[in-house]
């Protein structure tokens, strides 16, 4: 599916929280949002999303600008799983990812492919949790189930807002294996820029709203940049099995 | 966990419960009536082809005891679903229409138009007054953008206080017989005045207001985790909550029409039967207003025999049964995230 990100900004409290993005992210890849806090990621996910109208450009699917798309044919192309998922209502595993089909759902509730739950729990390999009650789950388990919701509405483009917080190491791998391996075209804001390097196809890094840099993370995910967006001092070294980058962050040294 | 049982296995028992417990509460009280009486005086105003009864006694059913009955269940189903849509808006499980004033505001509004001698529009002021406790409470409850729990609560109490002493204050002065007791029947409800009209008010607003929750029942499910991902779910999110927000108010002003603010029956009723149900609203609401009608019947039942010949107002009664609910939910919630 193609995205293309043509100029897009918007202001949020009068500030150009995100200010004339241009980019285009690869079809069927993972792409990594990068960027220190307050770099506007998660205001461009909701731009993406077509969640909030942008104020200049457009966020364009297949050349349609998302936010002229109808409420409910949006949310049957595109997921967006938030930073915390909370909720207050006692539901079960199966119950949150059925809330994934809403944008299938005729007046009367009713799914025409009462199938897709079980699907969508099979592929985020969360079916051995479907009765369990959502509470009872642990980190990891609940951004699988919450994958699973996102899978179940069929989405074309997945967004991940910081899907790897709160989660341990292996739980971390896991999850971004199983996106990067998923063939659905998603944009995943990260934190860490190991994960980033290791699993991304593409990264896009983000800098006070605007776009600092976008390609392969090995083009990307220079010193230099480093120094400029983050403000710390790293090297770069090729992982022994991977080939990919790994960043070695330092203090910086005195003369500075 | 096991799957759950089907709505209509539960929606059929709870017609079952209504209809039994119609035909026996009507039979309790002074005066000794059989369920046979009650069903052939029901019978008989219906137009079917049974025995007479004497005329006191179909008097009684007819006049007296049934429309009282058929108020209690249409209030208690209403303040049911006024409960569980209002939880899942706020994404409160403390949220009820008692909890936070739009019922005290619906009497201030009512008890106002009274006093002014235009009881036609009792209703309609009932709903404006419910309307503006809302805004009142949803107001004072925001901070930036998000609704706590906590602090929705704490405005509910604050806009309930101030809307309770306006009643009281305008009944107080306007009032010549027996002031205390008409304060206390808005204040904590009583079905002692119903007639059929209060039936038909009732009636229709849990109706109409019903079946336009039950069909936005998918979009109230989208709330579950949150109004950004309801709105990633493809809902339109503030025109769903206003739009559902007035609803609840105008069922909510129907009521207190009709009953005064009885309390507690929509934040028990929801919890209550949602370990049946399940939380998917399409099941939830049609099982929660059949419980909520039984409930309340039973309790207006207790209200009015249990000193006889002394009633209570229900509310008291609404409240020793729902107070302890209430306390077991916060307990139960200690460390969750909405406390």
């Amino acid at each position: 599916m193609d995205l293309t990100l043509d100029g897009v900004g918007t202001r949020l409290g009068g500030r150009w929280v995100v200010d004339g993005i241009d980019a285009t992210p690869p079809s069927g890849h993972l792409t990594g949002l990068l960027g220190p806090n307050g770099a506007g990621k998660t205001t461009l996910l909701r731009l993406v999303a077509g969640l909030l109208p942008p104020e200049k450009g457009a966020v364009l699917v297949q050349d349609v600008a998302v936010h002229h798309l109808p409420r409910k044919a949006r949310a049957r192309r595109i997921a967006l799983l938030e930073q915390e998922s909370t909720s207050t209502v006692p539901l079960t595993v199966r119950e949150v990812v059925s809330l994934g089909r809403i944008p299938y759902r005729s007046l009367w509730g009713t799914d025409p492919d009462e199938a897709a739950v079980d699907r969508a729990l099979v592929s985020a390999r969360a079916d051995h949790l479907a009765e369990r009650p959502w509470s009872s789950l642990s980190g990891g388990e609940r951004q699988r189930v919450q994958i699973a919701r996102a899978l179940a509405q069929e989405p074309e483009l997945l967004l991940l807002d910081e899907p790897t917080n709160h989660l341990d190491v292996s739980a971390q791998l896991s999850l971004l294996a199983f996106v990067r391996d998923l063939g659905t075209t998603t944009v995943a804001a990260l934190h860490d820029l190991n994960l980033a390097a290791a699993f991304c196809e593409h990264v896009l890094v983000l800098a006070n709203g605007h776009l600092a840099a976008a390609g392969h993370p090995r083009e990307v995910l220079t010193p230099a940049l480093l120094r400029q967006v983050y403000g710390v001092e790293a090297d770069i070294l090729e992982h022994p099995r991977t080939g990919r980058p790994v960043i070695a962050f330092h203090e910086p040294t005195r003369s500075e | 966990m096991k799957a759950r049982t089907p709505l209509t296995l539960l929606v059929l028992a709870g017609l079952a419960a209504l209809v039994v417990t119609i035909l026996v509460t009507v039979t309790i009280g002074p005066a000794d009536l059989g369920v046979d009486e009650v069903a052939r005086s029901i019978g008989g105003h219906l137009g079917l082809p049974v025995d007479a009864v004497p005329r006191l006694h179909d008097a009684i059913v007819w006049d007296l005891r049934l429309p009282r009955v058929l108020t209690a269940a249409a209030v208690g189903a209403g303040l049911a679903i006024a409960g569980a849509v209002m939880q899942s808006l706020t994404r409160n499980p403390l949220a009820d229409p008692y909890l936070l004033g739009l019922s005290s505001g619906a009497s201030l509004g009512a008890v106002a138009v009274l006093v002014v001698g235009v009881s036609l529009l009792l209703p309609v002021a009932a709903f404006a007054g419910a309307l503006l406790a809302l805004v009142a409470t949803l107001a004072l409850a925001r901070s930036g953008s998000t609704l706590s729990p906590g602090r929705t609560v704490l405005a509910g109490l604050a806009v309930s206080q101030m809307a309770a002493a306006g009643t009281s204050f305008v009944i107080f002065w306007s009032s010549t017989g027996d002031s205390y007791r008409e304060i206390l029947n808005w204040l904590l409800g009583s079905l002692a005045g119903a007639t059929w009209a209060s039936v038909a008010i009732a009636g229709i607003a849990v109706v109409v207001v019903g079946t336009v929750l039950v069909l936005s029942a998918t979009r109230l499910d989208a709330f579950a985790f949150g109004d950004t991902s309801a709105a990633a779910l493809g809902i339109d999110v503030d025109r769903t909550r206003w739009t559902l927000m007035t609803v609840v108010a105008l069922l909510t002003g129907a009521m207190v029409a009709v009953s005064g603010a009885i309390g507690f029956v929509g934040l028990i009723l929801p919890h209550a039967v949602s370990s049946l149900t399940g939380p998917a609203h399409r099941r939830l609401l049609p099982v929660a207003a059949l419980s909520g009608a039984v409930f309340l019947i039973w309790a207006d039942t207790l209200a009015r025999t249990v000193f006889d010949p002394r009633e209570l107002p229900v509310g008291i009664v609404t409240a020793l049964i729902g107070v302890p609910v209430f306390a077991f939910l916060l307990r139960r919630g200690k460390g969750a995230a909405w406390t």
